[in-house]
């Protein structure tokens, strides 16, 4: 399946960005391998700011290493990269401007986890050169909408999962970055700590930046999301606004199975036919 | 638990001809655990067969000690003692080893229909089955042999040996199931972190004891100690074994009645236990319950903050400090570089053999510290990486962390080369002393620095004793080798003036060397930090890769 472009399709919520405005991110030619095996094979993908976008695909499909390679945490092996117009692996400089305008929430990666959640936001806010009562004050508030306020003292290694995202989401956003790139951010989350962080992230690109997250579920993301990169396998199946790439499928699952070629699984239950049904099928009954 | 003991009563009728017992269930998963603990890896296998060789080694040796021992007069106060520290050793294996037996992990059991009694049998007897268990009936045996003189003491002695290594066993498995949720929650995670520190310490310990007993007549200060372990169980059921030779048939039965009665009461212990953990959360989950203790504090970060400068370096010195104390690994590194730096001098110069020189070894252990600096970070490295991009912002991290360093290194290496000075009542020679100790700092500070940046690994985060990522051991050993072979080359400036200064009996001006020495360290950290910075920045991502293995 091609590419989708996007040139043009700004027609949801009549909001486009200006012409000349430049994208989010833009990925040219991008490839990543591990030995053998191929992780990215020359994706190019084009991310409109502002947005609220979703990179979508099962597991494996290349998302964490096309994420880490954007926001500067893998090298790639070869291909371009601009995020806010400014290249990742060029000159320090542009680096560094690129570095300043990232928020990051990797997946699978720890975080400074013998400080307290306060002295988390302190700690990685310092290191990026805010002012001190600054990020005091930052942190305050983050940790007040975050309702991690109660544990702000408490050690990051003695957080539940959602308190992790959450501590991992303020620092973050500490900085006022434009572009936040989430790694999973609903993985292993309750439904309190979801809502919580999925009104932070609207709040946030109301305000004209914006979020690129990746997520296998498909609910969250058709609910969430105004754009979509669908990847599988390295490789970009599709891109543009939900609505276009959801086409003419009933939901984004749908169309979701139809372009990573999963339909047609349903008929593996058959041999378990003995599963259900009042258990007169085998051992086990009583 | 009542509904799933009917479960099981109306499955066992129909089943009963093909069901194996739950006892050699347990037994068959024990030994698959250990087969495939084997299969795992060829470099595990070999390890796993030459632990097995040394075991049996050891065990021979062992009992053919315990037969030279046969008729000394201290034979009975050996073998006593020796139960007691084996049944102490089993008694604080839970907390070296969190979790080590997967069969015996009450939270794996918890959704089968399983009763507490068989349940308990079961176990026991499974855990009856290892290494451990094995060393020890050995060592019971031979204990048992080196004191049963007589028909009575056989007879006790049939008793005793089974008895020793079934309580030590049960008293093991009874203590982890009662404080499983202090083993299973951080705070135990983080002690088993620290305790390859305490086996260290320990032998030096026994290293020390052992000196002072191979005296003559050391061995009559521990009569006392014998006197009373004697009568505590296990160790009781040997001394049984010498009280039924002696003739003192009411004492030894007393003591074998004392050792079951002391099994049974483990037992018993362990069963309520268990019963008790499968209903009840574990640890893990009550340190993260929210809102759980909200101590409340000023909004600043507290003292350190005050004190340390602004931006990046305040940052990174309060967090390096931070994390001496609050992370496990580095604790453990820290304490064993400060006792190792102090005890290695200390002891030379108490033996009369030291010379100032030795008190530069504190250098070199607090100046490894330095070494794989990113690796310390584990893949928490990324939030570094993430605020680093230029040649400058590099520099002011590792700067950052070298002062953080020489925040404790500096005064304390100047603690123990005084020190070791007092003892060796060398006053004159303080001087190049320090001298060629900051000298030697600086150079390992500044080797620390170059190899962080070009030989970073991962230090694996859950296991106390491996600190190198498997795989990284090559780049470990190239890291910390190169740089402690290049440290002392590099203060050769330092330590030719030293040698220049004794050998043209030019003493008077040996005071020049603290000067120069300090001078010459400063110099050679702002050069090791001014090469490893530029290597720092432009190889952010494979230092991300590479400590982010373990």
């Amino acid at each position: 399946m091609p590419d989708q472009a996007f040139e043009g399709k700004f027609d949801k919520a009549g909001a486009a960005p200006g012409e000349g405005a430049a994208p989010a991110v833009r990925v040219e030619g991008l490839w990543k391998r591990f030995g053998q095996q191929i992780a990215v094979s020359g994706i190019d993908l084009v991310l409109p700011a502002g947005r609220f976008i979703g990179l979508v695909g099962p597991n494996g499909a290349g998302k964490t290493t096309t994420l880490s390679m954007i926001t500067g945490l893998l090298r790639p092996d070869q291909g371009r990269i601009q995020v806010a117009g400014h290249d990742v692996w060029a000159d320090p400089e542009s680096v560094a401007r690129v570095k300043a305008r990232i928020g990051i929430l990797p997946e699978g990666l720890r975080l400074f986890e013998r400080l307290s959640g306060r002295e988390l936001l302190a700690y990685s806010g310092r290191l990026r050169g805010l002012p001190g009562a600054e990020v005091d004050k930052r942190a305050t508030q983050l940790l007040d909408v975050l309702d991690l306020a109660g544990s702000q003292h408490k050690l990051v290694v003695d957080y539940s999962t959602g308190m992790r995202k959450k501590i991992g989401l303020a620092a973050a956003l500490l900085h006022n970055p434009e572009v936040l790139f989430l790694d999973e951010p609903f993985e292993g989350v309750d439904p309190v700590s979801a809502q919580t962080i999925r009104g932070v992230l609207e709040r946030y690109t109301s305000s004209g930046a914006t979020v690129v997250f990746s997520s296998h579920v498909m609910e969250l993301v058709e609910s969430l999301c105004d754009w979509v990169a669908v990847m599988a396998a390295g490789q970009i199946r599709a891109q543009g606004p939900l609505a276009e790439v959801r086409g003419d499928a009933p939901s984004l699952q749908a169309a979701f199975l139809e372009l990573v070629g999963a339909n047609g699984r349903e008929a593996a239950g058959d041999s378990l036919d003995w599963l259900g049904g009042g258990g007169n099928g085998g051992g086990g009954a009583r | 638990m009542s509904a799933m003991t009917t479960s099981t009563g109306a499955t066992a009728p129909a089943a009963s001809s093909s069901v194996p017992s739950l006892t050699s269930v347990f037994v068959h998963l024990k030994l698959s655990l250990l087969r495939n603990g084997l299969k795992q890896s060829g470099g595990r296998t070999a390890v796993y067969i030459v632990s097995i060789v040394f075991g049996v080694l050891f065990a021979a040796a062992m009992v053919l000690g315990f037969v030279l021992l046969r008729g000394s007069a201290d034979a009975a106060t050996i073998a006593v003692l020796l139960t007691g520290v084996v049944a102490l050793s089993w008694a604080v294996m839970p907390l070296f080893v969190p979790g080590g037996d997967e069969t015996l992990d009450p939270s794996r059991l918890v959704m089968l229909p399983l009763t507490p009694r068989p349940l308990v049998r079961a176990l026991f007897v499974a855990s009856l089955v290892g290494v451990g268990p094995v060393l020890t009936l050995f060592l019971a045996f031979g204990a048992a042999l080196s004191v049963a003189h007589g028909a009575a003491a056989t007879v006790a002695a049939v008793f005793a040996v089974p008895l020793t290594v079934a309580v030590c066993v049960a008293l093991s498995r009874a203590l982890a199931a009662a404080n499983i949720r202090l083993l299973t929650s951080r705070k135990g995670r983080d002690l088993a972190m620290l305790s390859g520190l305490v086996i260290a310490v320990g032998m030096q310990a026994v290293n020390f004891g052992a000196q002072r007993l191979s005296r003559p007549g050391g061995l009559a200060a521990l009569e006392p100690a014998a006197a009373v372990v004697d009568w505590l169980p296990p160790a009781a059921a040997i001394g049984a074994v010498d009280a039924a030779g002696d003739g003192e048939y009411a004492a030894a039965a007393a003591r074998l009645l004392l050792t079951a009665a002391a099994l049974a009461a483990l037992v018993y212990w362990w069963q309520r236990s268990l019963v008790r953990l499968m209903v009840e959360p574990d640890g893990s989950t009550i340190g993260a319950s929210p809102g759980g203790d909200a101590r409340e504090k000023s909004a600043g970060t507290g003292l350190l903050s005050r004190i340390l400068p602004g931006g990046r370096t305040g940052a990174v010195m309060e967090r390096s400090l931070r994390y001496m104390w609050r992370d496990p690994k580095t604790k453990a590194a820290w304490v064993s570089s400060l006792a190792i730096g102090l005890i290695v001098p200390l002891a030379n110069a108490f033996q009369g053999a030291g010379s100032i020189y030795w008190a530069c070894f504190a250098s070199g252990m607090l100046g490894l510290l330095m070494y794989n600096q990113f690796g310390q970070d584990t893949s928490a490295f990324w939030m570094v990486a993430q605020t680093l991009s230029t040649t400058a912002d590099a520099y002011a991290e590792l700067r950052a962390r070298a002062l953080a360093l020489l925040l404790v290194t500096l005064p304390y290496a100047t603690f123990v080369t005084v020190l070791t000075t007092a003892v060796l009542g060398d006053w004159a020679r303080l001087a190049e002393g320090l001298g060629l100790a900051f000298a030697l700092l600086g150079a390992m500070l500044a080797t620390g620095a170059v190899v962080s940046a070009l030989f970073p690994y991962s230090i694996p985060q859950d296991s106390g004793y491996k600190n190198v990522a498997p795989g990284q051991t090559g780049l470990a050993w190239i890291s910390i080798f190169g740089g402690m072979l290049a440290a002392p080359l590099l203060c050769a400036p330092v330590i030719g003036a030293t040698i220049y200064l004794h050998l043209s009996d030019q003493d008077s001006l040996l005071w020049l060397l603290l000067p120069a020495g300090t001078l010459y360290g400063a110099l050679l950290v702002w050069a090791g930090l001014k090469v490893a910075a530029p290597r720092t920045a432009s190889r952010l991502p494979e230092i991300l890769a590479a400590v982010s293995k373990g």
